[in-house]
């Protein structure tokens, strides 16, 4: 299917280009092109715009390569290496349209220091997200700076950044798909997944 | 107006060329005027016709219909105009014979004759649309365009194609994770989007005919909302390597990095003016998200917006006197503003509606919107009149963005 997909493409395109290159010379001329209503229109007073052709065998010889790194999974969260792990490092969670760390996200925050700091060897990433009301192109920058502000709290706190790598995935990926307030509050929110 | 119609219909028959360019209908102001257009039912070349070819006058009616210049007639007796098809297979080669007749003048307007494999047939349709909007107005339309969207129809959002009518939906991409932001080359050959297929949302640049691919930005953070210059040579997107979103300017292999703008605020959403002078964006950093415009190279930046606290996703039309947005009230509504801060108008009142975009000829604005139940694609014409639902299913479809004719 997808090898028809491309090859039509090419021949679309190629027809696209011959009729284009035709139209000019196809303009309505009343002498040649435009006989009357009731006469049986001969082929050759038609102006022939050639569009798709019969190229086709060209095209589809071209093999659609679908590049191998679309095989690659994705790195998910699920696949963090140990739940035991995961468990002592706990989500915060944001207003709308802010990355402002709340007493009880900075106390989160301060908690999750503290666990780093006992397991030396863990490294994390921070998933910044949104709800699903913003703009999905702003969320994708607001993501990123709650990601970021996470970070930045951890470094103050003296964890080194090197152990520390952000992402944002805006509203791509909320754990509540409800359209209400109580889903959006879960889904404003940081994630520390520890990393391999 | 009868008058001028037929003074105008004959001025096109007997005229060079270049008199066709001098349309009688102001494309601009497509509701005003409406000309009156029948569409007859297909007939055929030889034998009966086929069960594609019966969708035809369907087909001419929906592309004319929107175009905006007619009112398409009930009866064949009540057109001004008549469009008339006849279609014939020999072998396996389609033949579709298409003419526009003045019936008061009994003259042929067109006529074209298109022929290729029986799956294009369709594509022939909107060809002889595309002409039939060329000779009245000046301007070709612009229905072998093909739209690009982002569906979940498969679980995940991946890359779709489309014709522009919702006909014909092919995936584009299939890795299992998160595809946004496609656009298109000037081409139409081409894609640009962004993926997390491996990891970290990098961009990736697409042929469409060879399905050959090139990672062209992979810094770390963001590599989001890549848009093609009018010239096809460079490549404006979202950065956050530095810390935090700012836009930047590379060549289209991924190169030649030039950073626009550089503050603690976001900056997202960049889109080219067409002659590649200047660059609208969206930036919080007096507070909320509102639209800017800089140069081209980051100089004479100036707000764009100051109407509503949520404006994002701004859109240059094709000849430079508009931008489209959306607005947050609520849900979102469509906009269009004049670069220069003037005009602004609303376009949509139903639903929320997001992700506006020009067609190639700036007739129409295509979008995605939420009122008929999850996010669908939308097209209107320019001026918010004709909104009509194109999603080819019920798959929630966003980002749609139509490409120059194939």
């Amino acid at each position: 299917m997808r090898k028809n997909i491309a090859g039509c493409l090419v021949v679309l395109c190629m027809g696209a280009l011959v009729a284009g290159g035709c139209a000019k010379k196809d303009m309505v001329k009343p002498e040649e092109a435009a006989p009357s209503v009731t006469a049986p229109a001969p082929e050759t007073a038609k102006p022939a715009q050639e569009a798709p052709t019969q190229k086709a065998p060209v095209t589809e010889q071209t093999p659609v390569r679908e590049p191998v790194v679309a095989q690659e999974p994705v790195r998910e969260s699920s696949k963090a290496p140990s739940g035991d792990l995961q468990g002592q490092l706990q989500k915060i969670y944001f207003n709308f349209d802010s990355s402002d760390l709340s007493e009880e996200s900075r106390n989160i925050l301060t908690k999750n220091a503290e666990y780093l700091s006992r397991q030396q060897s863990l490294k994390i990433r921070i998933e910044g997200n949104c709800d699903e009301r913003g703009s999905d192109d702003y969320n994708m920058a607001l993501g990123e700076r709650r990601a970021k502000a996470a970070k930045d709290y951890l470094v103050n706190l003296g964890i080194s950044s090197e152990r520390i790598s952000i992402i944002s995935y805006g509203e791509e990926k909320p754990v509540d798909a409800g359209h209400d307030e109580a889903a959006w509050a879960k889904n404003r929110r940081d994630e520390f997944v520890v990393a391999k | 107006m009868i008058t001028r119609i037929l003074l105008l219909l004959l001025i096109l028959l007997m005229g060079p060329q270049g008199f066709a360019a001098e349309s009688y209908l102001d494309v601009t102001a497509p509701t005003s005027g409406k000309m009156k257009l029948a569409i007859a039912p297909t007939t055929a070349l030889s034998g009966t016709v086929a069960g594609d070819a019966r969708e035809l006058p369907e087909l001419f009616g929906f592309d004319l219909g929107i175009a905006g210049p007619f009112e398409i007639a009930p009866t064949e007796a009540g057109g001004t105009l008549l469009l008339k098809s006849a279609y014939g297979v020999q072998g396996d080669t389609a033949i579709l014979e298409c003419r526009l007749v003045d019936q008061v003048l009994n003259r042929e307007v067109i006529a074209k004759r298109y022929s290729g494999r029986l799956k294009d047939l369709r594509r022939m349709g909107h060809a002889f649309s595309d002409e039939v909007l060329r000779v009245l107005t000046g301007e070709k339309g612009p229905f072998t365009g093909k739209i690009a969207y982002v569906s979940k129809a498969s679980g995940n959002k991946e890359i779709f194609i489309m014709d522009y009518d919702g006909r014909n939906p092919q995936r584009l991409t299939n890795n299992g994770s998160i595809n946004l932001y496609p656009d298109f080359a000037p081409s139409g050959k081409e894609i640009i989007y962004t993926s997390y297929k491996k990891g970290n949302p990098d961009l990736y640049r697409r042929e469409l005919f060879t399905g050959q691919e090139a990672r062209v930005s992979a810094r770390s953070g963001l590599n989001a909302m890549g848009v093609f210059s009018q010239d096809g040579n460079k490549i404006a997107l979202v950065l956050s390597k530095d810390g935090n979103s700012e836009i930047y300017q590379m060549s289209r292999d991924g190169k030649e990095l030039v950073r626009l703008t550089n503050n603690h605020a976001i900056d997202v959403s960049p889109a080219w003016s067409p002659d590649g002078s200047r660059i609208a964006f969206v930036s919080d950093r007096l507070g909320k998200p509102q639209l800017f415009v800089m140069d081209a190279n980051g100089g004479n930046l100036r707000r764009l917006t100051t109407n509503g606290a949520y404006n994002v996703t701004p859109r240059w039309s094709p000849k430079g006197n508009r931008i489209v947005y959306a607005r947050k009230e609520g849900g979102f509504q469509i906009y269009a503003i004049n670069p220069d801060g003037t005009g602004d108008t609303q376009l949509t009142k139903v639903g929320s509606n997001e992700h506006p975009r020009y067609s190639p000829d700036g007739r129409f604005i295509v979008f995605s919107s939420t009122r008929d139940g999850g996010e669908g694609l939308y097209l209107m014409r320019a001026d918010g009149s004709g909104q009509t639902r194109i999603s080819p299913d019920r798959a929630q479809n966003t980002h749609p963005t139509w490409s120059v004719n194939w």
